[in-house]
């Protein structure tokens, strides 16, 4: 397994494809800080804006203010490359089949490709916060912040606020980072079952990432109900109250059950029909 | 450009060193070759359908050790699926295939006694001939000192090339490194499906010599071509399909001769006409040019040199008038007027 592993993350690792998108997200974090820094304060608005608002105050808040943008539409869209690119892509080669023919495992080749997937994936969301830890770091400083009171960031100070310390902001950048990557964990399970099911790599990511779109959408129509907190995307930001109401929220809890259900439940499904299924590619 | 050279001599007699109690992945596959009477390949009542559409049905054969055994048939004759099939690609709807005596399910341990070629050579495109060869073999959990490297390398005859990314290479060096790929580990089975295809003329005669070579050292071969030719050079046995459908089997000398007929030279050709005309199995003898042309019903080749040469004549000459080509065609021919 361990060999199948090593064999998988240097056909992922070396390609073209990932050293770019290695360099969009250090760029990104890095572009993004020193917009804010030249031209000054931003406006109030939601909370994306709110904590680029609050990182002008400390680098140290600029992680977590490029995690909440990336997270609704870049990251996804990386993730879902990884995770729907991985037996897909093999299977576009040609080289699927000669992988199997090796043999190697189907359902050992299948967990070993998510693996690589998800190490890249978290690599991808622990890379875009280091690069805005840095930049973030070196154009604003690494000072304690001052959050005003709850809620003020769009409808205006309601208490006395509170006062987040630099090894705050660490640690909690670390925990939010963590979250983030561990909430792509359904779009992994996703992605390789869709990767399962075509043979096209285009086809596997763009329905990935338009899962994720879609439940996005779906949330946002509250009529559905209850529906919505079985949706992958529904818990996404329940990370945010560590950095604006000073407090761990208990919906991460429940996000990370929703993730490992979707692993649990995907994955399997994912398994069983790689493993029936007749490979033509 | 790659160089151009003889592919070097390769093969394997010996069985393999073990390598102690638990040999590997890549390491136990020699070790039944020699003493193992089971057939390396046999496929009993198979039939592949998709759907309505049927694939394969009822198809049944038996690879002996050491035998070269072709698929013959034309496109949609269900070669491919035979063949995937057999590798644990797909699984049969009805019926099974066995490998050395195991039936065929997917990720099979016998498949790694296998060295397969389906449809054309494929590699992970950004990486090197040499990265691709060495994860391939280390993907299935053994050591590159198990591999034979230097001995694929050798087939693949791709000189510096084989550093260079596959998505470089030709189809012709692909298929070439396809090649040095599955000759990885020694496998005591080669299945090759259509396995010229993408070369240039002299690359496909020296995997002709590779393949005759091979076999000659033990190694089985099965491997389906629309290359006549290239059947009637290098296979032992034949089966023709056709739509799925078993049609005819047997050594190439029998399809070509079941109904045909043999051109024979000797140094005296009224003696010679004499002595096969009193053969059984030998319905006309009618002279034509310097030679004869012998009609047979039941009398093989081998056996009118014998009386031949038994009679003291002098053999010059003796070969079917009628190619597999013909066999093929008049096989076919047969089959779609039976159906």
């Amino acid at each position: 397994m361990i060999a199948l592993v090593r064999t998988e993350f240097t056909k992922a690792t070396r390609r073209t494809r990932t050293l770019v998108i290695a360099l969009l997200l250090i760029g990104l974090p890095t572009l993004i800080s020193v917009a804010v820094k030249t031209h000054g304060r931003t406006r109030r608005g939601p909370d994306g804006e709110g904590l680029f608002r609050l990182a002008e105050q400390s680098g140290l808040l600029v992680p977590a203010a490029v995690l909440s943008v990336t997270s609704a539409f870049l990251l996804i869209v990386i993730a879902a490359t990884f995770a729907g690119d991985s037996v897909a892509g093999d299977a576009a080669w040609g080289n699927l089949r000669y992988l199997l023919m090796r043999p190697v495992s189907r359902v050992r080749l299948l967990i070993a490709k998510a693996f690589v997937a998800g190490v890249l994936i978290w690599a991808a969301t622990v890379l875009v916060a280091l690069a805005g830890l840095v930049a973030g770091v070196v154009l604003f400083g690494s000072h304690p912040v001052r959050v005003p009171g709850v809620g003020n960031l769009v409808t205006g100070p309601l208490g006395s606020g509170f006062e987040l310390t630099a090894g705050d902001l660490l640690a909690r950048t670390a925990v939010a980072t963590g979250y983030v990557a561990f909430g792509f964990t359904a779009l992994l399970a996703l992605g390789t079952l869709f990767s399962t099911l075509t043979d096209s790599p285009a086809g596997a990511i763009g329905a990935t990432a338009g899962v994720y779109i879609v439940s996005e959408i779906l949330d946002g129509i509250s009529q559905l109900g209850r529906i919505r907190y079985v949706l992958p995307t529904h818990y996404g930001e329940a990370w945010r109250t560590m950095f604006l109401e000073n407090r761990y929220s208990h919906d991460m809890v429940t996000g990370l059950g929703v993730q490992v259900l979707y692993l649990l439940v995907v994955g399997t499904i994912a398994a069983v029909w790689f493993r029936a299924k007749d490979i033509r590619s | 450009m790659t160089r151009r050279t003889t592919l070097a001599p390769v093969g394997w007699g010996a069985v393999r060193p073990s390598v102690g109690a638990d040999p590997g992945p890549g390491a136990y596959h020699r070790f039944a070759m020699m003493t193992s009477s089971v057939p390396v390949v046999a496929v009993d009542g198979l039939a592949k359908r998709f759907g309505e559409v049927s694939a394969v049905e009822d198809l049944s054969f038996t690879v002996e050790r050491g035998q070269v055994y072709g698929l013959l048939g034309p496109n949609g004759a269900g070669k491919t699926t035979t063949l995937r099939v057999l590798m644990g690609l797909e699984r049969p709807t009805e019926g099974t295939a066995r490998l050395f005596g195991t039936v065929v399910t997917p990720s099979s341990r016998e498949i790694a006694r296998v060295g397969a070629m389906v449809e054309l050579a494929a590699f992970v495109p950004h990486l090197t001939g040499m990265r691709n060869l060495r994860l391939w073999w280390e993907a299935g959990g053994a050591h590159m000192r198990d591999a034979d490297l230097e001995t694929a390398l050798a087939i693949a005859d791709l000189g510096d090339a084989i550093d260079r990314k596959v998505k470089t290479y030709s189809a012709g060096m692909k298929q070439r490194l396809g090649f040095a790929r599955l000759l990885l580990g020694r496998p005591e089975l080669l299945v090759l499906d259509e396995p010229t295809n993408g070369l240039d003329p002299g690359e496909i005669r020296e995997i002709r010599e590779m393949i005759t070579r091979l076999s000659g050292e033990g190694v089985t071969v099965l491997l389906s071509s629309h290359h006549l030719t290239e059947v009637e050079q290098v296979c032992t046995h034949v089966l023709v399909m056709n739509r799925g459908r078993f049609v005819a089997s047997g050594t190439v000398d029998e399809l070509i001769g079941a109904s045909g007929s043999v051109y024979v030279e000797t140094d005296d050709r009224e003696r010679a006409r004499t002595v096969l005309a009193a053969m059984p199995g030998v319905v006309r003898v009618e002279p034509q040019g310097e030679g004869l042309v012998v009609e047979v019903r039941d009398a093989r080749r081998s056996e009118l040199a014998a009386a031949l040469v038994g009679a003291g004549l002098r053999l010059e000459t003796i070969m079917p008038t009628q190619r597999l080509e013909d066999a093929f065609l008049d096989l076919l021919a047969t089959g779609e007027a039976a159906s």
